[in-house]
Parts: structure tokens; C-alpha cells; sequence
């Protein structure tokens, strides 16, 4: 196989440096705060995405199209929840992201999995910030993991 | 200033005031989080597109520094549209340092991920921190471009891993081989089979929890 090889400099690497900028600390607590504005809005989208997937018909057997839709909103909640320290909440829709994905085209998915990701993430919203919650939420992801164990065999 | 996963000193300071930057998402609020975070790192968002075909419009006749593209769209995808910058044979853009943001990748695109040319993929939940981690690394990324069959983009191969000791575990030598990669180690030029890319060794991450 023939690999050509190129040494090229990007406009970016040579401007990294150049004078003027903004120091690490500032960028950071600009950045953080304009999330924070955005906060409400994702929270929204979040709510609105739980409603949408768990108003979803159980389709009753294979059909691609629907399993395709709860991806998406699953993948729309780890979108939103994303900057927002909701680690249980983006875990718990990326497990639920991993089990339709994982879900053999042409065969009925078990909705049972989409309703128990939906009460739990809708848990998880109301769950009070702090130790209590944060214990609870854990144990609550504890059990999505465990489906997502029994569902999916280990590579090797 | 400092590797991947090194923690960025908060005395650092960089300029990005210059770049053109480019964000392609067809999520409206996906695009207007990336866009407040890299706003707030002082990078000035020229373009903001709902697809890659918008995106492919502009690209052709605009030089763009910095390039962050969803990896699942409707329409032509992430991986395909990096792909097709990638080859466009445009200047500059072709060799557009390129960030990857996807929410969950399907178990179908890893290798589509793995082998479009992008520099570097972002996982979501990822924190504003994470993100100007990795664009810092992307403006140092200073690996050769390659262009090895139908595969085009930055440099993917690393050194070969050789056990430290006798007793090293293979977690140790994947962690190990996984730093130089991030790094930007690449220099076992003989070694084709020693391929492993920078954005393989995430998404094998991936594949562990399967």
C-alpha cells in the first residue's frame, strides 16, 4: 500500500500562541457560565424528550422505525443533559442508547426496557441534589447496568 | 501547555480569537451549547450549521480554521461529511483540524468514526473543561497527514507496545499505549499492524462495556 506522508501546520497551532487571549481560569468561568444560561432550556428538552419516549407504543414486535425513535430521544437526552453534571441521567440514557442499539434488526425489542429507563431518568430528575440523592440515583443506575448486563453478552 | 489529561494550568493562556470556526449540528440546542462553551473560551463562531451539506456549501469556498461536526445527522452524517473534507483536495480545508461531538455512537460507526480523518472525538456528558482540553490538543496536534488507501487524515499510528516488564498486565500496556497515543508518540513508522488510532483507542473504551 502506498502511504504518503505530509507535514502540515494548521493555522489554529500557530495562532494558539499568539498575543492577546485569554488565560485557562477565565475561559473556564465564561464558559461555565454561559452554559449555566442555557440550564433551564436543557432541563426542558429533557422533559419534553422523557415525555416523548415514554408516550412511544410498545410496537408489539419488530419494528425498526419506532426503535429508531427511542434512540433518538435517548440520544437527544444525553445531548441536553450533557454540560450539566448530570452523570446518572446521561449514564442511564446511554444504557438505554446501548440496549436499542444492540437490539438484533428484525426482532421485537423487550419495551418492558424503555419504560423501566423512563421511570428511572424521570426519578432521576426529582431526586434531591446531595448524598440522599446521589446514593439513590446511584442505585437506581445500579439496576439499569444490571439489565444492560443481562441483555448484552461481554465482548471475548 | 499541556498533554491530554493533563489538567490545564488556570494561569495558561491561549488565543483562539482568530479562528474561523465552523459547528455543524442538526441539533439546534446541541449546536448552541458548543457554541456558548467555545464563545466562552473566546472562540468566535463564524459558521453555525444545521447539516453537512449546509456545511459542505460554505467549505468550499471559505478557508476554515476549526471544524466541530455531530457525528449522527440525517442526510449525510458526521463521519461522511469529514470523509469528504477530507479528500475535497480543497486548501486549506482539507487539513481543517477537526473535532468529533457525538452523544452515543452506534456500535455500527465505530469503525466509520475510527477511520474518517477526523483528530479527535468527543464523547458526551462532556464538561466545558473537557472541551477546551481536547481543542488545545487539537490546535498542538502536529502529527503528519496520511494518506494510506482510502483512509486520509491525521497521522493514526502509535508505537507498537512493548511490555515494560515481565510482569506489566495488558491493561497496563493498552493504558500505557493509549497515553502515547494521546500524546501524539506515533513514530514505529515500519510497523502497519501497530495502527491503532487515537480515536480507536476511545471507542474501544466503548466496546468494553459490551
Amino acid at each position: 500500500m502506498v502511504v504518503i506522508r505530509q507535514q502540515r501546520t494548521s493555522r489554529l497551532s500557530s495562532m494558539i500562541n499568539a498575543p492577546g487571549g485569554v488565560s485557562v481560569g477565565v475561559a473556564m468561568a465564561q464558559a461555565v457560565a454561559n452554559l449555566e444560561k442555557l440550564k433551564p432550556q436543557g432541563m426542558a428538552i429533557i422533559t419534553a424528550q422523557l415525555a416523548q419516549l415514554a408516550a412511544l407504543p410498545d410496537p408489539q414486535g419488530p419494528d425498526e422505525r419506532v426503535k429508531a425513535r427511542a434512540y433518538g430521544l435517548s440520544a437527544g437526552i444525553l445531548d441536553a443533559a450533557g454540560p450539566f453534571q448530570m452523570d446518572d441521567l446521561c449514564a442511564a440514557a446511554s444504557n438505554l442508547c446501548d440496549l436499542l442499539d444492540a437490539s438484533p434488526e428484525g426482532q421485537a425489542f423487550d419495551w418492558r426496557i424503555v419504560s423501566v429507563h423512563v421511570q428511572a431518568m424521570q426519578l432521576m430528575q426529582k431526586l434531591p441534589a446531595g448524598e440522599a440523592g446521589d446514593s439513590a440515583r446511584g442505585q437506581v443506575l445500579s439496576g439499569l447496568r444490571e439489565v444492560l448486563k443481562a441483555k448484552i453478552q461481554p465482548a471475548g | 501547555m499541556s498533554g491530554l489529561g493533563e489538567k490545564l494550568r488556570d494561569s495558561a493562556v491561549f488565543n483562539f480569537s482568530g479562528a474561523v470556526t465552523m459547528v455543524v449540528d442538526d441539533s439546534p440546542f446541541s449546536r448552541e451549547l458548543t457554541a456558548e462553551a467555545l464563545r466562552g473560551f473566546g472562540v468566535q463562531i463564524r459558521y453555525a450549521c444545521s447539516s453537512a451539506e449546509e456545511a459542505l456549501d460554505i467549505i468550499r469556498d471559505h478557508p476554515i480554521d476549526l471544524l466541530l461536526v455531530d457525528c449522527e445527522m440525517p442526510g449525510m452524517d458526521g463521519c461522511d461529511m469529514v470523509r469528504w473534507v477530507r479528500t475535497s483536495g480543497l486548501e486549506p480545508n482539507a487539513y481543517v483540524p477537526i473535532i468529533m461531538t457525538a452523544g452515543h455512537v452506534r456500535r455500527s460507526k465505530v469503525g466509520a468514526v475510527r477511520d474518517c480523518g477526523a483528530n479527535y472525538l468527543i464523547t458526551k456528558p462532556f464538561s466545558a473543561a473537557s472541551l477546551l482540553e481536547r481543542l488545545v490538543w487539537v490546535a498542538r496536534d502536529n502529527r503528519p497527514f496520511l494518506e494510506a488507501g482510502d483512509y486520509k487524515g491525521p497521522d493514526r499510528r502509535r508505537s507498537k507496545a512493548k511490555p515494560l516488564k515481565d510482569g506489566e498486565r495488558r491493561s497496563d500496556m493498552i493504558a500505557r499505549a493509549k497515553r502515547e497515543a494521546e500524546l501524539g508518540l506515533s513514530e514505529d513508522e515500519a510497523e502497519l499492524e501497530a495502527v491503532a488510532a487515537e480515536l480507536e483507542a476511545q471507542v474501544a473504551a466503548m466496546g468494553r462495556r459490551y
